[in-house]
Parts: structure tokens; C-alpha cells; sequence
């Protein structure tokens, strides 16, 4: 009876969110954005100014791909360029309000400044002593943020789709990360880390699941709890467990496997190609996920719980027993996320996922509780995260810590240009209890 | 709100007739019993409570490297069982003996003050730290807890608090007035600056609908890089300094000691801030009409928009409330016993933020819940302070107990069917927060 008004009640209020123009406040913003970049990064620099990008990986090993010149840019007309195609992408959405896509602009326009602000960053003559961007670098770095934070994403869309909100993704990072970091140490095999991130991961799904199917909990607050408690403990054992036994936490890194011959394609080849086994199982899980959910009698009943619970229990289906499996799996998902992560970052330290789990969260929502959508979501937003936490080797006259903040505000930005536009699964958070 | 216990025992002293002494006795035993063995509020907490701290021993047990030699002799001789079972015990004792003799009082040293007359200082400086910490946590899960009344989940209060510290600071240490008018100002830029960092998510979610959970999760990380560029750049860092430290707040802003430095107590007027907090919060909460709206929109949002209260005005009031307050609890902290601010402030499971969302949860939201329980958790901290400077095991146990004497609260059932408690009704599902689509 509450599902029925809840349900209701938000189409009602989505009906009057497109009434309100919604669409043309973030067509506004994308015209800012472009304006914005068009006036500082553009007119800031001199006619003169010249930006170069490289497309040799870093490290040319032995898999190296096969040798692509530099292209020189002037930094003005280039990111001009660049800004009225953004400026345009909100002029267009001010003007038509289209009913699909509007999103999709917006996160071009959200690559598009940042494409603009490498440029303008590395121009010569100027502040910074590097005269290039490496395009193939960038994307490496920042396709392993992606990488954790499409699991995470996956994780997000698993356990939401079954009704369930998984707000401690934060908390399965941390236990990922923190079991990954002693057993790469101990065995030196990604292998066993993974099994046994995943574990554990799994594991505080269990918890999840436990306090939110079985005894109703709310799940937002148990979830927050749950990630508070992880990293108390992870704080814990760290100073308990690590400063005595450092060798527990050596932090080596998770060997490349390079695809032979794939890996020679230029730019692509050492993005896709050369990567470690988590980028590959990565992949793997996407396909996976979309398929189960989208094209099989399990992931129908999934989607009919998350949906409509009264209605999938009356035609026979087990509601907990499916919200129990698919928040273990989204657990076990996210826990090889937090590996993943510890084995593109390091050494464990407490924290120092920094929020990451909830940024998965936002990509999930961005990408409307799809598995593809979370994918484009999560490479804007782990493209932004690298670029905050790298940019200053560029000697961007900007503090790191205003960089920084700036993942974390798209985030905010994405987020309340959503609402109203995309829907979450209608029983998304809320207990099913049967009479 | 009211308490269901009430209404499921009937009160043995309203007996009709007046049956034997013997009688009276047993009966009123059985309702003493029958009170506490069904799921009030009161004894869940309690029970709650018993299974953090059990949790907590068994992690002390299985994580400290002495206990767990001791296990390893399991096998080595016949004495192994019992001594092994001798240490865990010991250790658990110990750490949960330092961090009560950390956090409330010395019985020895008690004793030899009341026996001498002396040391009183000394005697009373583990309660005087845990009312020194106890304040900033009152005020900020007061905040916390007036959103969750309302359905708003405020993730954000360190952020809020952070937030509110730096401008309080930047007043407190970089204008010269005289007290009288210099702390108030320094309170009420603490205030202001809570507020700006609670506005955000209330504008975003009243005008936008984004959920304020992830948003005040985002802005926490804002600020904490604000606050590392706050305290690294010319005006506010201390001069003369390298490193990530703020400018010390001017005696004449600061909260003092209560009993005079000489004392050698630090509990502060933070005390007074934060009593007149809890009064401002009973009476806003159960006595104001705006407060009503709050509850009205908290516990049935339909109800509360067809008898015409804006969603959109408790929305973003509840928020910027919510900010203020945390706002004020954190430059509470930081005038009256850090007095200085540095990139770390609040931040980690330090963060006051954090803990003032268990603190809520577990004080049920209401002020005076909210006081004891932050007695507790500020206990918890300071103790576990004490227990990590004597025992080695590290502090950060103080949060995982906290963590899970919440999760225990947050899921009632649970303690009863772990404690077999006699369930009062069937408990109907009823949410504290708002899903995505709401």
C-alpha cells in the first residue's frame, strides 16, 4: 500500500520537476562551462601559445605499440574551438529541451572542459616546465580510477536493482583493499587477493542484507554505519596488525598482462591492452552483469523485486532470496573493486580510498542504474579524479587542494542535474516485509 | 515519544484490591521483570550496549599479538586453555579498566582524595576531559538529529563542522575586539559558516532534488581540501610557518576553563554553549511551531504538504539548521581546547561529524537521549585514549564499538531475538531516511 502512493507520488513529482525547466538550468550550466573555458583557458592565452600532445606510452617496454608523432596545437584556437562546442551542446539543449540525452551532452561538455584545461595547462611559451600532454598516460592513469570505480558502480547497480541501496561500497573498498594488500604481501599472487577481497566483500554484503532484508533495517543509515565501522576497523588493525608486521603490507603493484599484438595499436592498445588482470575481469563483469540483468529469467526476477516485490512474491518468487544473493554478489563485486584498487594505488593506508565509494554511488545514478551507463559515468568521473590528483605536475597556477575539491563538485553537479530525469527501481530502499 | 513499554506492562501498583504484602512484592517483581525483558527503547539500548563491548573484546582477543601467543600455547602444556583464556581476559580487562579509569575516575585515586583531601585535580581531570569533548559532540549530533526528525539524513555534519571552525577561527584569530563582543562573534561565525556549508545540500535538494546524502558526503570532501588551502595561504596560516597550521585564536575568543587555568581542568564554558543548545532544542522541537512543521514533514511527508506545509522551505531551514549547529559544534571545539586549527582538524574517525550521527541514532534524536549518549561516546573516546597510551591497543576500537552498539540500535529486532526479549507488537517498517526517488 505505501509502495503504491510512493510510487505515484514520484511521477507525479518527476511530471512537475520538467515543468519546472530543469532541463535549462544545466543547459545554463554547459553554456557557463563553455564560456568559462573559452574565456580563461582560451582568450587567457597568448596567439602565440602552442600545446603538444604525445601519444607514446610513457615506458616504451618491449610490448611497445608502434611509434605516433606529436601534434602541435595552437592552445587559443584549439580550446576556443573547444568552447563553442560546448556552448553550443547548451544552446541546443536550452533551446530544444530534449527529453533524452541531456545528460550524455552534459558529460561530453564535463571531457570537453577537461580536455581544455590540459590544453591550456602545458601551453608554451608558459608557467609550466611541461610542454606536453601524453594523451596515452593520461588515460592509463585515469582508467584505473574508472576501473575501481566500475565495480563499484556494478556493485551499486547489482544490489539497487534488487532493492536494496548499498551505501556502504565505501566500507567493501576498504575491507577489499585491506585483505588484497595482505595477501598480494604474503602470497604475491593478485589471484588469491582478489578471492579474498571479494570474500570479505561478500561478507559485508551478508551484513547488509542481514540487518536490511531479514530485520527491515533502514538501509541508507545501517549502510553508513557499516562503512563508519570498516574504517574504525581498518584504522585499528592497521596500527594493531600493520606497524608490527610491515611485511603484511609491502604494497607491490599487480603485474601488467599485455595482449600481444593488441597492445601495438596506438593510444588504444596500451589503454585496453596492456593492463592488469582486474581491468580484464573488469570487462568481463560488465558484459556479464548486463546480460544477467538484462537478458535472463534471473535478472527479470531481479529487476521484478526492485520493481514491484508484492507483485514478484505473488507470482512465486522468493523476494529475500534474491535481495540476499544479489547484495552478496554486489559485495563480492565491490570487494575485488577495493583490491583493484589497492593494486593500481598501493600500500594500504586508512582512508585512502577517500570517498570513492560514494562517487561509484553517483555513477551509478548517472548511469541510471544500467551497467553501460555506469561505465561512461564512471570514466568522466575517474578521469576527473585522476586529473585532480595529477594536475599539479602540470604547475597549474591553481592550489592542489582546490583541484582537489573538484571531483567531488561534478559529483555534486551530475547529481542535481539528475533528479527528475532519471528513476530509480521503484522499491529501491525500502524493507519488504510480508504480511 | 512515547515509550511502548508502558502500555504493555499494566503497572502492578494499580492493583484492584489490596492482596497480601507477599503478593504485592512478587507481582511488582514480575512487572520490574516483564519491563525489562520486553523491547522497550531502554533496554534495548542497554543490550545494544552490551553486545558493542562484547564485540570489542572479542576484537581485542583476536587482534593483539600477546592473546594471541597465548592461543598458540593452546596445546603446549595443560595448563594452555586456562592460561590462554587467563590472558584474553586480562587483556580485555585491562583495556576496558584504562579506558573507564581514563574516562570517569580513578577508585584509588578517588579514595586517596577523599581520604586526604588532596589531589583533587588529578582525580578529577578523566571526568573533566570527557565534559571537554562531550559539548562539540552534544551540539553537532543535536544538528544531526534534528534532520534525521525531519527525514534528512545530514551525512555532511563534519564537513558542516569544519566549515564552520574555519570561519570561527578566521574571526577569532584575525579580529581584536574585547571578549563580550569578540566570542559571541566568533560563536555566531561558526554559526554562519555551518550554515552556508548546510544551505547547499538543502538548496540542491529543495530546488533540485538531489539526494542529500550524496551530495553532503561530496561537500565533506570540498571542505576538507578548502580547509588544507584555508590553512596553507597567507592570511589564515600562522605566521611565519610552513606548515598546515592556522592563526591561534586570541584569548579573548577562546572558551575558557571553568574553573580558572589554575585548575588544571580543561573542561571549558563549552558546557554553557552546549546546555543552551539542548534548551534551544527541546523548546524548538516540542514547543515551536516551525519545529512541529519539522516533525510533521519527518513522520508522514503527505500528511505534512496537504495541510499545506512547503517541502521545499523545511527542506533547506532543516538543513541550514542542521549546518548551523554543526557549524557551532565545531568552532566550539576548536575555541575551547584546540585553539588552533591544522589540516587534520576533525578530519579521520576523529571527525566529531561522524560519531554525531551514532550519537543521534543511538539518543533516538531527542536532546536529552542525545546528552547521554554523547556522555558515552565522548567517554569512549577519551578512555580509548588512555587505553592506547597504556595497553598499545589503538584508539580507533572506541569507533568500531560505537559503530556497532548503532547498528544494534538501528536494527531492534535483532537484540530482541538475540536476547529473546518479548516483542510488544510486530515492528512496522518505518524509515529514518528517503530513498533515491523521493
Amino acid at each position: 500500500m505505501e509502495l503504491v502512493t510512493t510510487t505515484a507520488d514520484t511521477t507525479t513529482r518527476a511530471h512537475r520537476a520538467n515543468h519546472l525547466g530543469r532541463t535549462r538550468v544545466i543547459a545554463l550550466m554547459m553554456i557557463v562551462i563553455g564560456l568559462f573555458s573559452g574565456w580563461i583557458f582560451g582568450l587567457g592565452s597568448p596567439t602565440r601559445a602552442r600545446s603538444s600532445l604525445t601519444f607514446n606510452p610513457v615506458n616504451l617496454s618491449a610490448s611497445a605499440p608502434w611509434h605516433v608523432g606529436t601534434l602541435t596545437v595552437s592552445t587559443r584556437s584549439w580550446v576556443l574551438a573547444l568552447a563553442i562546442v560546448m556552448v553550443a551542446l547548451g544552446v541546443e539543449v536550452f533551446w530544444r529541451e530534449p527529453r533524452r540525452g541531456v545528460m550524455a551532452r552534459f558529460g561530453a561538455v564535463a571531457v570537453l572542459f577537461l580536455v581544455a584545461l590540459l590544453l591550456w595547462a602545458v601551453r608554451t611559451p608558459g608557467p609550466s616546465p611541461v610542454s606536453f600532454v601524453n594523451v596515452t598516460a593520461v588515460l592509463i592513469g585515469a582508467s584505473a580510477y574508472a576501473m575501481v570505480l566500475i565495480f563499484g558502480s556494478l556493485s551499486g547497480v547489482m544490489c539497487e536493482r534488487s532493492g536494496v541501496v548499498n551505501i556502504a561500497i565505501e566500507g567493501q573498498y576498504i575491507v577489499g583493499a585491506f585483505l588484497g594488500t595482505i595477501f598480494a604481501s604474503t602470497t604475491h599472487n593478485f589471484f588469491y587477493a582478489a578471492i579474498a577481497g571479494g570474500i570479505a566483500g561478500g561478507l559485508l554484503g551478508l551484513l547488509l542484507a542481514f540487518l536490511a532484508v531479514r530485520y527491515l533495517s533502514d538501509q541508507i543509515i545501517v549502510g553508513v554505519v557499516i562503512v563508519t565501522m570498516v574504517s574504525g576497523l581498518s584504522s585499528y588493525l592497521n596500527l594493531q596488525v600493520f606497524t608490527p608486521y610491515p611485511n603484511l603490507n609491502t604494497g607491490n603493484l599487480a603485474p601488467n598482462l599485455p595482449i600481444p599484438l593488441l597492445t601495438k595499436i596506438p593510444v588504444l592498445g596500451p589503454v585496453f591492452f596492456d593492463q592488469s588482470g582486474f581491468f580484464y575481469l573488469m570487462i568481463v563483469l560488465v558484459a556479464v552483469v548486463s546480460f544477467a540483468l538484462f537478458k535472463t529469467r534471473y535478472g527479470l526476477h531481479v529487476r521484478a523485486v526492485g520493481e514491484h516485490p508484492e507483485a514478484a512474491s505473488t507470482v512465486g518468487i522468493n523476494v529475500a532470496r534474491v535481495r540476499y544473493r544479489n547484495v552478496v554478489l554486489g559485495g563480492v563485486i565491490a570487494g575485488v573493486g577495493g583490491v583493484a584498487f589497492m593494486a593500481s594505488q598501493g600500500q594500504f593506508q586508512p582512508g585512502y580510498t577517500s570517498g570513492l565509494g560514494y562517487i561509484a554511488l553517483a555513477a551509478m545514478i548517472f548511469g541510471r542504474w544500467r551497467p553501460s551507463g555506469a561505465v561512461v559515468a564512471s570514466i568522466i568521473f575517474g578521469l576527473s579524479v585522476y586529473l585532480a590528483y595529477n594536475l599539479q605536475t602540470y604547475q597549474v597556477p591553481l592550489s592542489t587542494y582546490i583541484l582537489q575539491m573538484f571531483p567531488y563538485l561534478i559529483t555534486i553537479l551530475v547529481v542535481s542535474g539528475l533528479v527528475g530525469r532519471v528513476r530509480a527501481p521503484a522499491a529501491d530502499g525500502i524493507p519488504y516485509h510480508r504480511e | 515519544m512515547s515509550s511502548p513499554d508502558v502500555s504493555t506492562t499494566p503497572d502492578p501498583t494499580i492493583a484492584s484490591s489490596s492482596p497480601p504484602a507477599t503478593r504485592r512484592t512478587a507481582r511488582r517483581w514480575r512487572g520490574w521483570w516483564s519491563r525489562w525483558s520486553s523491547a522497550s527503547p531502554v533496554s534495548v539500548t542497554i543490550f545494544a550496549l552490551v553486545l558493542g563491548f562484547a564485540v570489542g573484546a572479542l576484537i581485542i582477543i583476536t587482534t593483539t599479538p600477546t592473546v594471541l601467543d597465548a592461543w598458540r600455547g593452546l596445546f603446549h602444556g595443560w595448563d594452555g586453555p586456562g592460561r590462554a583464556l587467563k590472558v584474553s581476559f586480562d587483556t580485555v580487562g585491562a583495556a576496558y579498566r584504562t579506558m573507564f579509569v581514563g574516562s570517569v575516575v580513578d577508585p584509588a585515586s578517588l579514595w586517596h582524595s577523599i581520604t586526604t583531601g588532596r589531589g583533587w585535580s588529578a582525580t578529577l581531570t578523566p571526568l573533566s576531559e570527557t565534559f571537554t569533548y562531550a559539548p562539540p559532540l552534544i551540539i553537532a549530533s543535536i544538528g544531526v538529529g534534528i534532520g534525521f526528525q525531519t527525514g534528512l539524513f545530514n551525512i555532511g555534519a563534519n564537513g558542516q563542522a569544519v566549515l564552520g571552525g574555519i570561519a570561527g577561527a578566521v574571526v577569532g584569530s584575525m579580529i581584536h575586539v574585547p571578549t563580550i563582543v569578540h566570542l559571541p562573534l566568533t560563536l555566531l561565525a561558526g554559526l554562519v559558516g555551518g550554515a552556508l556549508a548546510g544551505a547547499v545540500p538543502g538548496v540542491l535538494k529543495a530546488y533540485t532534488g538531489a539526494h542529500e546524502v550524496i551530495v553532503t558526503i561530496m561537500f565533506n570532501y570540498v571542505v576538507y581540501a578548502f580547509l588544507m588551502y584555508v590553512v596553507l595561504s597567507t592570511p589564515f596560516q600562522q605566521p611565519g610557518q610552513q606548515n598546515d597550521i592556522g592563526r591561534t585564536i586570541l584569548p579573548s575568543a577562546t572558551l575558557a576553563p571553568l574553573f580558572g587555568t589554575a585548575s588544571g581542568l580543561r573542561v571549558s564554558y563549552s558546557i554553557v554553549v552546549a546546555a543552551a543548545v539542548v534548551i534551544f532544542a527541546w523548546w524548538f522541537l516540542d514547543r515551536s511551531s516551525m519545529g512541529f512543521e519539522f516533525r510533521v514533514t519527518g513522520l508522514n511527508p503527505t500528511a505534512a504538504r496537504a495541510s499545506g506545509i512547503s517541502a521545499r522551505r523545511v527542506t533547506v531551514l532543516v538543513l541550514v539548521l542542521s549546518g548551523a549547529l554543526c557549524g557551532l559544534a565545531g568552532i566550539t571545539q576548536a575555541a575551547s581546547f584546540q585553539q588552533q586549527l591544522n589540516g587534520g582538524f576533525l578530519i579521520g574517525n576523529a571527525g566529531i561529524g561522524f560519531t554525531a550521527i551514532t550519537v543521534a541514532l543511538l539518543g533516538r534524536n531527542r536532546p536529552m537521549g542525545i546528552v547521554w549518549s554523547s556522555l558515552l561516546f565522548s567517554a569512549l573516546g577519551v578512555g580509548g585514549r588512555v587505553m592506547q597510551a597504556s595497553t598499545g591497543i589503538p584508539l580507533d576500537l572506541a569507533t568500531v564499538i560505537q559503530s556497532v552498539i548503532v547498528l544494534f540500535v538501528a536494527t531492534p529486532v535483532l537484540v530482541k531475538e538475540i536476547f529473546r526479549l518479548r516483542a510488544a507488537h510486530v515492528t512496522r517498517v518505518q524509515l529514518a531516511t528517503q530513498g533515491w526517488n523521493s
